[in-house]
């Protein structure tokens, strides 16, 4: 499919510092990608080995789509048991799940930006910068001094981890109805010295101020203002890199944003409501969002069914590589047939942080504001999860425990770091007869659907600068990278 | 990447001082199940023989493998495994990307060519031509055959690499292969475990680089001394095995005060690993102690056993003779009945197990 014009193909992968496998093909013109075409290149067929299991057995399968979102893939699938079961979590089970799933999803920010982003800035393409001899001096891959620091905060972070459920990776405790396991109140105790630690180093680390000082930021011009505040922590020297490289023109997609809503009973234990809500984000305002219109299109995937877009409860999973429209394992989810961006961004959006608002009016979605809104919502979770620790009552019950799964069928929904999650689960005659799982990378990583209609991060790569000589563009490395991809459970 | 560069000079470059060098030298010993008089040599052998290259694959995975070491094991672990893959290849982590990549995997394999241990995570999928995981526009088998043909041993990293994994559980859509099945021609070492334990990997290169020969394995090719013993042998919950103390649902009377998990499914009693000494997440916990059981995730097939919650007596091929409940109600008479029996059956499990092994 050569263009009129002088069009280049470049094909950049493997894809490192990203989780899984990834191949990205564009086509260049001009010294800008005119297209891009998202290719997931791993696919294993998850769903397929669930269909004829008991539905508990859920609880240990769906998790091992992957080994980052292990925690979030298993709060799907017990939301989604719980559903069918009728069982309402008991409230520290609610609580300690909540505790479970924001130990991960902090450490996947933490990863993201100090493993995966970062070393970006540390390449000798940005050798004439002022602040080039810093970034590598912190970041450089397995070198840098704060990608050493971060990786004892985050083992000492895991320590809840381990307090709650025994292990991470693949965690066993969260279950339909709560935890398997209650703490007392010196574990209590424990858990607050570890987040003790981790807000100190993270105030020293990465924001150089106080939790509270960066969750409090309200606009693009406080967050200018503070960083002038001083040269500590590493967000502001990341704000001096996205001021003068430009990053907040970066990246941009379709500003609209999805989000199923973190955390049920993240505000009370003793109902479902979520700390930050779900919804639809589009032209500066919050929608409700309506999940019977999520479909998948198969139309540039290798699988079959590909006539309609296929609502999940409806869904399959039959590979098929004889597609000649296809190009990627991922299926193209559509939310009332539009594609949507989904990751922290969209749930500060949702819960009406003024800082993500503010950056959204002025840039929409872009490398610069995704990577902000990761870390103000870095801050606020410890900040919440200290108050969660809190409100654990030792003694009371851990988890409500219903015997079978009836047949039937549910959602379970939640999200993960990189954004929305759900698990489409139906039973019949005692076994699981259909599960369908979209994932927030699937959304954001959709390659394009029936009507053509680019997938976000392809839409996003669209006019990214590729420089003379460039095979692997450094603009589409950030780009990429700002939505925090999970390639495993993209594709599963 | 000098020719003569030691572990030890890495290490020390990585910011590890020599305090916690002579720790971490410790710590192996112990786990690798030697004496003290050990530890000289190790500390001798990463000090002076020039460092073996560790290059790591990935095939069709979750990434949990990589996660468990670089985010939940021992600190001093950690740092250890970094210095030991970081200077070669990783794709996970490494700096840099694409043909880039590719090119310092094709230097360091014509370099180090029959010197080098390739460790793998994750497997093949064969079906399709291996379609199913695409590395650089080539299947990954391809990738896996080529690094494979000049390396010294092979690690199957993980129970993907090592026996397949619930990727490959029923249908087993794309045919997801353990790589013993491909690689025919190489030693191989297994370490299963959904993830394994980092300690592990650290010990296994630590005793290959010390004693030049590869750690002595059971008749599954995994490490004795991590593998020799089932987590019921050291379970903190063993005695309210022996009692006739069960858990019955989560949560309940039982729950709370810490019985055994057997009768919520537990996998203890049958599954080969170390989770029980050496714990999780520095050393803080494992699964058991979250009060959930073991499901077995370092043993062949687990995937396709039944379900997890049932518990093992309805497991074909386990050979207990007498039920969870027939030990309690000899347990509330006579306690040490209660132990007898259990000796006599876990002898008989040994038993078998080793039959069904050869």
């Amino acid at each position: 499919m050569k263009q009129a014009e002088e069009s280049t193909r470049l094909v950049v992968g493997p894809f490192n510092r990203v989780e899984g496998d990834l191949e990205v093909r564009l086509d260049v013109v001009e010294a800008r990608v005119r297209a891009a075409f998202v290719n997931a290149t791993l696919f294993r067929g998850i769903e397929r080995i669930l269909e004829g299991r008991t539905p508990m057995d859920a609880l240990v399968i769906a998790p091992r789509i992957c080994g980052i979102c292990s925690v979030s893939q298993s709060h799907a699938a017990a939301l989604a048991l719980a559903g069918l079961m009728g069982v309402e979590p008991a409230a520290n089970g609610r609580v300690a799940t909540n505790l479970i799933l924001a130990t991960e999803n902090l450490a996947d920010h933490l990863t993201h930006f100090h493993l995966f982003f970062m070393p970006d800035f540390a390449r000798p393409d940005y050798a004439a910068y002022p602040w080039h001899d810093h970034v590598v001096r912190r970041f450089a891959a397995l070198r840098g001094t704060a990608a050493r620091s971060i990786l004892q905060t985050r083992a000492l972070l895991l320590h809840i981890m381990g307090i709650l459920a025994g292990r991470w990776p693949h965690t066993l405790a969260i279950q339909p109805g709560g935890v398997s396991r209650g703490v007392e109140a010196q574990e209590c105790m424990r858990m607050l010295t570890v987040l003790s630690g981790v807000r100190a180093a993270l105030e020293e680390g990465l924001f150089g101020a106080p939790l509270e000082e960066v969750a409090a930021l309200t606009d693009v011009e406080d967050l200018e203002r503070w960083r002038s505040t001083g040269p500590e922590g590493d967000l502001r020297l990341f704000l001096r890199i996205a001021h003068d490289l430009e990053l907040a023109q970066s990246g941009r997609s379709y500003d609209r944003f999805l989000s199923y809503g973190a955390y049920p009973g993240g505000l009370s234990a003793d109902d479902g409501q979520r700390l930050w809500p779900a919804g639809v984000f589009a032209q500066g305002r919050v929608g409700a969002l309506d999940i019977a219109t999520v479909a998948e299109d198969h139309a540039t995937s290798y699988m079959t069914d590909r006539a309609r877009p296929n609502a999940p409860f409806d869904g399959s999973t039959v590979p098929d590589l004889n597609n000649r429209q296809g190009y990627s394992w991922c299926k193209a989810p559509r939310l009332s047939g539009q594609p949507c961006e989904t990751g922290a961004l969209a749930r500060q959006l949702m819960a009406g942080h003024p800082l993500a608002r503010a950056m959204v009016a002025q840039g929409g979605g872009n490398v610069m504001s995704r990577v902000v809104a990761r870390l103000v919502e870095s801050a606020r979770l410890v900040m919440t999860m200290e108050g969660w620790v809190r409100m654990l009552v030792p003694g009371q019950p851990w988890c409500n425990v219903a015997d079978g799964v009836p047949d039937g069928r549910a959602i379970g929904m939640t999200e993960a770091a990189r954004g929305a999650l759900g698990h489409w689960v139906q039973v019949e005659n005692g076994r699981i007869a259909r599960y369908q799982i979209v994932a927030p990378t699937t959304w954001n990583f959709s390659p394009r659907d029936g009507a053509g209609i680019p997938g976000p991060l392809e839409h996003a790569l669209e006019g990214a600068v590729v420089r003379e000589g460039e095979r692997t563009p450094l603009s589409v490395q950030h780009i990429v990278r700002s939505f925090d991809p999970c390639m495993a459970c993209t594709v599963h | 990447m000098a020719v003569l560069e030691t572990f030890y000079d890495v290490m020390r470059r990585q910011g590890i001082s020599r305090r916690s060098f002579v720790k971490y030298c410790s710590l192996t010993a112990a786990a690798l199940g030697l004496g003290p008089e050990f530890v000289p040599q190790i500390a001798e052998a990463m000090e002076t023989k020039p460092r073996t290259p560790v290059l790591w694959l990935h095939g069709l995975e979750c990434t949990c493998c990589s996660e468990s070491f670089i985010r939940a094991a021992h600190p001093l672990v950690k740092d250890v495994i970094l210095s030991m893959i970081s200077l070669d290849y990783d794709d996970t982590l490494m700096a840099s990307a694409g043909h880039q990549a590719e090119a310092i995997l094709d230097e360091v394999m014509e370099k180090y060519h029959g010197n080098y241990i390739l460790a793998v995570e994750g497997n093949p999928p064969l079906n399709e031509d291996g379609m199913y995981c695409i590395i650089g526009g080539k299947p990954f088998v391809d990738q896996l055959r080529r690094v494979a043909s000049g390396a010294k041993a092979v690690i199957s990293w993980g129970s993907c690499a090592s026996y397949g994994c619930v990727q490959a559980a029923r249908p087993n859509p794309t045919q997801a292969t353990p790589v013993h099945k491909v690689i025919l021609d190489k030693p191989i070492i297994k370490v299963p475990g959904c993830p394994p334990i980092a300690e592990v990997m650290t010990g296994v290169i630590t005793y290959m680089q010390t004693f030049d020969r590869l750690p002595e394995l059971d008749r599954q090719g995994r490490p004795k001394m991590f593998y020799s013993q089932r987590i019921h042998d050291k379970c903190y919950r063993r005695p309210h095995f022996d009692a006739g103390q069960y858990v019955e649902a989560f949560d309940d009377e039982g729950a709370r005060k810490g019985y055994c998990l057997y009768k919520v499914g537990c996998k203890g009693p049958t599954t080969y690993n170390a989770c029980s000494t050496v714990r999780w997440n520095d050393g803080v916990s494992f699964p058991i102690q979250s009060g959930h059981g073991c499901i077995g995730c370092s043993e062949d097939g687990f995937w396709d056993k039944g379900s997890w919650y049932a518990r093992l007596q309805d497991v074909s091929g386990f050979g207990i003779e007498a039920s969870a409940d027939k030990v309690g109600m000899a347990a509330a008479g006579v306690v040490g009945a209660g132990l007898a029996a259990h000796a006599a059956v876990s002898a008989l499990t040994r038993a078998r197990y080793k039959g069904d092994d050869v």
